[in-house]
């Protein structure tokens, strides 16, 4: 799937109409949601405004935004900047410069992805010096060796360090073939030697970068969700606890505040995974990283539609949750059984993505249920385990089953929003007893 | 005319609404008194479609009342009702325009309100920074921005300074006089009978006693306030044939006297206890309506 952009654009396309559509006719069967020529505002898009106003206002947003982007930018520039230089490699040559040399240095640049620059030097100890002082990279001595300021370790991935070993390969097996006694045809015919074709039984398996991206989003979408849904939960259960629910029911419908407060809340967690996603392509562009690289910017894109999905379905449970309880303790309790799903999915789906090899039977049936879809099929995608289909599949299945929970929770909170004094119990919004709240008595 | 008729709304076995029924004319500030429990705060929930009721209307002006008609309604919950971290000015507007106003007019009437209330200076403060006193302000001007035809207050000076409660009560007794429905709750009575023209006392969800305050005032036994000097206790009258101690009113006795009984037997009994400076007829008390239907 990551190697074509178009059905994951197929797929945003698709939601987004299904968006609009479905605007459209709630729009129809309630004006009242839509801003009116006269300039009075539906209570949904009021409540929702408020709710981005207050959230984007709010120092906890500043500074959660802050950590993102730094996250973000560690991420990407920290691996660029071990990797070392990339820009040209200054190569001192110390003695004549062959046509055979040059064109060593220029087959192992080409290998190791390096530009290079040829810098003559008048004597060994010119080159030392170039080499100490950092004017070049690297220096080959009489085409027989290659010096560089610090011997490469066996784990340094260095450009220059990659250059010095491929250089020092290819003008060894260059002696080696002299010291054979061959004609110069056939050391011409050595030199044009080219590798052979590798033919894999199955498609190529995903790329580093790919992996790194899908890793990194998992790790983003775990802390947004549980960032923002965590405000879903809070602010239902303090708009309840300060009772400035019963003033605003009291002139809007239940289910338009539920719908104002998910709305809104989602607004901001698109509009922050939205500035992280463009803040890390633009780093990644400045600074070369390999997040550009396949199909990691393929794979950045499913981790945004995936957190929009996510939050869309798991929102509405949070906020009828949050419509049962009046108090902190009262909301960790119930938020318990929501955490778990989300917990387990992404301690599964990050161990299935970090073993790199075939996702397990299991994480190919989370990745179509809807409470763990999100980080399972990020995994998948991010290991290059799934076809388009099977990812539209999924992500249409999550966005159908977010229909069916925003239905339930609104009942869920419109039984339980007005009911005070104590924690709601299930059994209480249950059934015919269930039909109104019951306040306190004065 | 707000009619609420036959209001009954049971939880279990607990009956928090019992036929309920009464009305709140126009240009009238109605005092909604009652003890603990009894009912008040379901009552003006039950105004809003807080409550489903089991049983009975509310009606206004001769129609039922839905979503649109409430937002012509202004309500003040007892437990104030405000965003604590949001900034006042944009809390009254943002509840202004939740019941139909425009941008425009919403952030002209918060304007006017904040000012007419002393709260002009803290718009841009958070609700939460606010004393009790301003708070209460602050959710009035809330109840207000959108000049509602009804209003509906539950407690609205409880905590209040006299300052607090002659600026809050001022603006009621103003929106009734511009021809508004004003429906308010409150354990102050004397507050409330300076304050309301008509009063509805309930207990147990069941009606017991609703009339203008004159009315109430005027009714029921003769009552007489004497003061004795140095007696706080009222001891003398107590032992009197046909006559009970109502109120120990700040060194003076309140008395409620039986039809047989000469006013002269108990002059004489007061000035056989000590110097009597105070001997007056006066009217019923919204207090002493207020215990004697609790009796």
């Amino acid at each position: 799937m990551t190697g074509r952009l178009a059905p994951v654009l197929i797929v945003a396309a698709a939601v987004v109409f299904i968006a609009v559509r479905l605007r459209r006719k709630q729009t129809r069967l309630a004006p009242k949601w839509r801003t009116r020529t006269d300039g009075v505002s539906g209570p949904v898009e009021l409540v929702a405004g408020r709710e981005v106003r207050q959230r984007l206002r709010g120092r906890a947003f500043r500074v959660a935004t802050g950590l993102l982007l730094l996250g973000v930018a560690a991420a990407i520039v920290i691996p660029v900047a071990t990797k070392g230089k990339t820009h040209p490699q200054d190569v001192g040559v110390v003695g004549h410069l062959t046509q055979s040399l040059r064109r060593a240095i220029g087959t192992a640049a080409k290998g190791v992805h390096a530009e290079v620059r040829i810098v003559p030097q008048q004597s060994r100890k010119q080159a030392d010096a170039g080499l100490r002082a950092g004017t070049i990279d690297l220096a080959l001595v009489d085409g027989d060796r290659v010096v560089v300021k610090h011997a490469p370790s066996s784990g340094d991935t260095t450009q220059t360090s990659e250059l010095a070993r491929a250089v020092a390969q290819l003008l060894g097996v260059g002696k080696a073939v002299r010291a054979a006694g061959l004609t110069a045809a056939q050391q011409a015919e050595l030199a044009a030697a080219r590798p052979l074709p590798i033919t894999g039984l199955e498609p190529s398996r995903t790329t580093t970068a790919a992996r790194s991206t899908a890793t990194f989003g998992l790790i983003v979408l775990f802390i947004l969700l549980s960032q923002y849904l965590s405000w879903t939960l809070i602010g239902v259960m303090e708009e309840k606890s300060s009772r400035v629910v019963e003033v605003l029911l009291s002139t809007i419908r239940p289910l338009h505040l539920l719908a104002g407060k998910v709305i809104g809340i989602g607004v901001v967690v698109f509009a922050q995974a939205a500035v992280a996603a463009g803040f890390a392509l633009l780093l990644a562009r400045a600074v070369g990283s390999d997040l550009l690289h396949g199909a990691a910017p393929l794979v950045l894109l499913s981790t945004v539609l995936w957190l929009v999905l996510g939050y869309a379905f798991y929102s509405w449970l949070y906020a009828a949750a949050g419509s049962m309880a009046e108090r902190q303790d009262q909301v960790q309790s119930l938020a318990v059984p929501l955490v778990l799903p989300l917990v387990a999915a992404y301690v599964i789906s990050l161990t299935v993505l970090s073993s790199g090899g075939a996702p397990p039977l299991y994480a190919e049936i989370l990745a179509y249920l809807p409470p763990t879809a999100p980080f399972a099929m990020t995994a998948l995608v991010g290991l290059d385990a799934v076809t388009w289909w099977q990812f539209t599949l999924s992500a249409v299945a999550t966005a159908a089953s977010v229909a069916v929970v925003a239905f339930l929770a609104a009942g869920v909170y419109r039984r339980a929003i007005l009911r005070t004094g104590r924690r709601v119990q299930f059994r209480e919004i249950l059934g015919r007893a269930s039909r109104s709240p019951r306040p306190d008595a004065r | 005319m707000l009619e609420l008729a036959g209001l009954t709304r049971r939880f279990g076995s607990v009956t928090a609404l019992d036929d309920l029924s009464f009305s709140v004319r126009a240009g009238q500030v109605v005092g909604f008194l009652g003890p603990n429990g009894a009912g008040k705060t379901t009552t003006m929930r039950a105004i809003f479609g807080l409550v489903e009721l089991d049983a009975g209307t509310v009606r206004w002006n001769g129609g039922s009342v839905g979503a649109a008609q409430r937002r012509r309604f202004g309500y003040m919950p007892e437990e104030r009702g405000l965003y604590p971290g949001m900034l006042v000015g944009e809390q009254v507007e943002y509840l202004g325009r939740l019941h139909g106003m425009t941008r425009h007019d919403a952030t002209a009437a918060t304007r006017a309100w904040l000012e007419r209330l002393g709260l002009a200076d803290r718009a841009a403060d958070k609700v939460e920074s606010l004393s009790h006193g301003n708070q209460q302000r602050a959710q009035l001007a809330a109840a207000l921005v959108h000049e509602p035809d009804v209003l509906v207050l539950d407690e609205p000076l409880a905590g209040l300074d006299p300052t607090g409660i002659d600026a809050i009560g001022a603006v009621l007794v103003e929106q009734a006089q511009a021809g508004r429905f004003v429906l308010l709750s409150s354990h102050q009575l004397d507050l409330v009978e300076d304050l309301c023209d008509a009063v509805t006392i309930i207990d147990h969800g069941r009606l017991v006693v609703s009339g203008t305050v004159d009315e109430l005032a005027s009714t029921g036994p003769r009552r007489l306030v004497v003061r004795v000097d140095d007696d706080r206790t009222g001891t003398w009258a107590r032992q009197l044939p046909g006559v009970t101690v109502s109120e120990l009113d700040r060194g003076a006795v309140r008395l409620m006297l039986a039809e047989d009984v000469d006013s002269q037997t108990v002059l004489a009994a007061a000035m056989a206890a000590g110097r009597v400076s105070e001997f007056t007829f006066t009217r019923r008390r919204l207090s002493e309506v207020f215990r004697e239907a609790m009796a």
